[in-house]
């Protein structure tokens, strides 16, 4: 199995980097071939919304950044993670970046976001604005029902619970 | 005279459907009564964006984000807005009551189910820097209603949702408000057809990649 990882570097915290160590080392116990991409905010152009990347060249970004070149070799993956910090209840910008141009995985994308000062209302937004990825909202993005998951860490006893919970994921 | 600044969360340029809204607001904020800043988001940032963008949201009375939705989000370079705006203003905490609203429009028809993580992340913005949030404009499939919106008798409801901004600003209004849910005129099945086609096209649907 071929499982892409995409983090946001210019947001480490103690959190995010015990998180991004238990995630590689469950993923490689459980037999997956995992790459690591590292996005910085000077490293990704966001998306503009301009869909040409549907319409007139497929599959393709005319930004020419790290995230089209990953974009290129999506169909090699079984599986992608993003871990990001949860800000406003929103992934980070830099993180928006491979979301927003469909750089994820077909098979299957499963986004983590951390914070240790998260509160209720944030979290609960991250959790809907992603789950609804998975088709929760009928009229929207058919292609992913089932195959995208979201989860929240804000411990260390989190990132343990999430890494069980992904081990399903694995089988 | 109060500061306006109204922020075009898109990067389409002059195709963008979010400024068209925007230049309807503005419109309707006279230059005599209100001075007024219109900053447009940017899509590659070295490090930050400029002092002068992020001094223009510090010193306003009223910010009105008007964006698209991506992924039922905001757009990527709004949000990096968000961020630099938050570390630019934390250590002014409570500095000023600046009121929030926002316009959001989407590519699909039914607003209410779209849009409401858009919106909400805006309130947790506006409650992290004790912003006084008050409403939303949530526009379902935009670029219809920028078509169609100025036929006579069309969109009462937008035309009244604008108006309700603009008393509100006046009145510095404290009360709770509801947010305003725009459907465009297009039957449902015609913009599921249009969207349909073109994720065939792009590959966004099935049939699942097997990878070797």
């Amino acid at each position: 199995m071929n499982t892409l990882l995409i983090l946001d570097k210019d947001s480490k915290t103690k959190l995010s980097k015990d998180l991004k160590v238990k995630v590689i080392r469950t993923l490689k116990e459980n037999g997956h071939d995992v790459d690591v991409f590292e996005l910085g905010r000077n490293d990704v152009t966001q998306c503009y919304g301009c869909f040409l990347c549907l319409t007139k060249h497929p599959g393709e970004c005319f930004n020419k950044d790290i995230v089209n070149e990953i974009r290129k070799n999506i169909d090699n993956y079984n599986a992608t993670f993003y871990l990001t910090p949860v800000l406003f209840g929103h992934y980070s910008s830099t993180i928006a970046s491979p979301i927003n141009k469909g750089a994820g995985s077909n098979n299957l994308q499963v986004v983590i976001g951390y914070g240790d000062d998260i509160d209720e209302e944030e979290r609960s937004t991250f959790i809907d604005l992603t789950a609804k990825h998975c088709g929760k909202a009928d009229i929207v993005h058919p292609g992913l029902v089932n195959q995208v998951d979201v989860f929240v860490s804000e411990s260390f006893e989190d990132n343990v619970k999430i890494c069980e919970e992904l081990k399903k994921y694995m089988k | 005279m109060k500061n306006i600044c109204l922020v075009n969360g898109s990067l389409r340029g002059k195709e963008a459907s979010s400024l068209q809204f925007l230049n309807d607001i503005d419109r309707k904020l006279p230059d005599a009564e209100y001075h007024k800043t219109i900053i447009t988001v940017i899509g590659k940032i070295q490090d930050r964006y400029p002092e002068e963008i992020l001094d223009s949201m510090a010193v306003a009375d009223v910010i009105i984000f008007i964006t698209p939705l991506h992924n039922y989000g905001i757009p990527g370079a709004l949000m990096r807005l968000l961020e630099d705006y938050y570390v630019y203003r934390e250590p002014e905490y409570n500095r000023k009551d600046t009121a929030v609203y926002m316009i959001v429009n989407c590519a699909f028809p039914r607003p209410g189910e779209t849009c409401g993580e858009a919106v909400r992340v805006i309130r947790n913005f506006c409650r992290r820097l004790h912003l006084k949030w008050r409403f939303a404009i949530c526009i379902g499939t935009g670029p219809v209603v920028v078509m169609t919106r100025k036929i006579p008798f069309l969109y009462p409801k937008l035309k009244i949702a604008y108006s309700e901004i603009i008393s509100d600003i006046q009145n510095a209004g404290n009360a709770k408000r509801i947010d305003y849910l725009i459907k465009p005129i297009i039957p449902e099945r015609i913009i599921a057809a249009i969207k349909h086609h073109y994720e065939k096209k792009g590959r966004m649907i099935k049939p699942i990649n097997k990878p070797q």
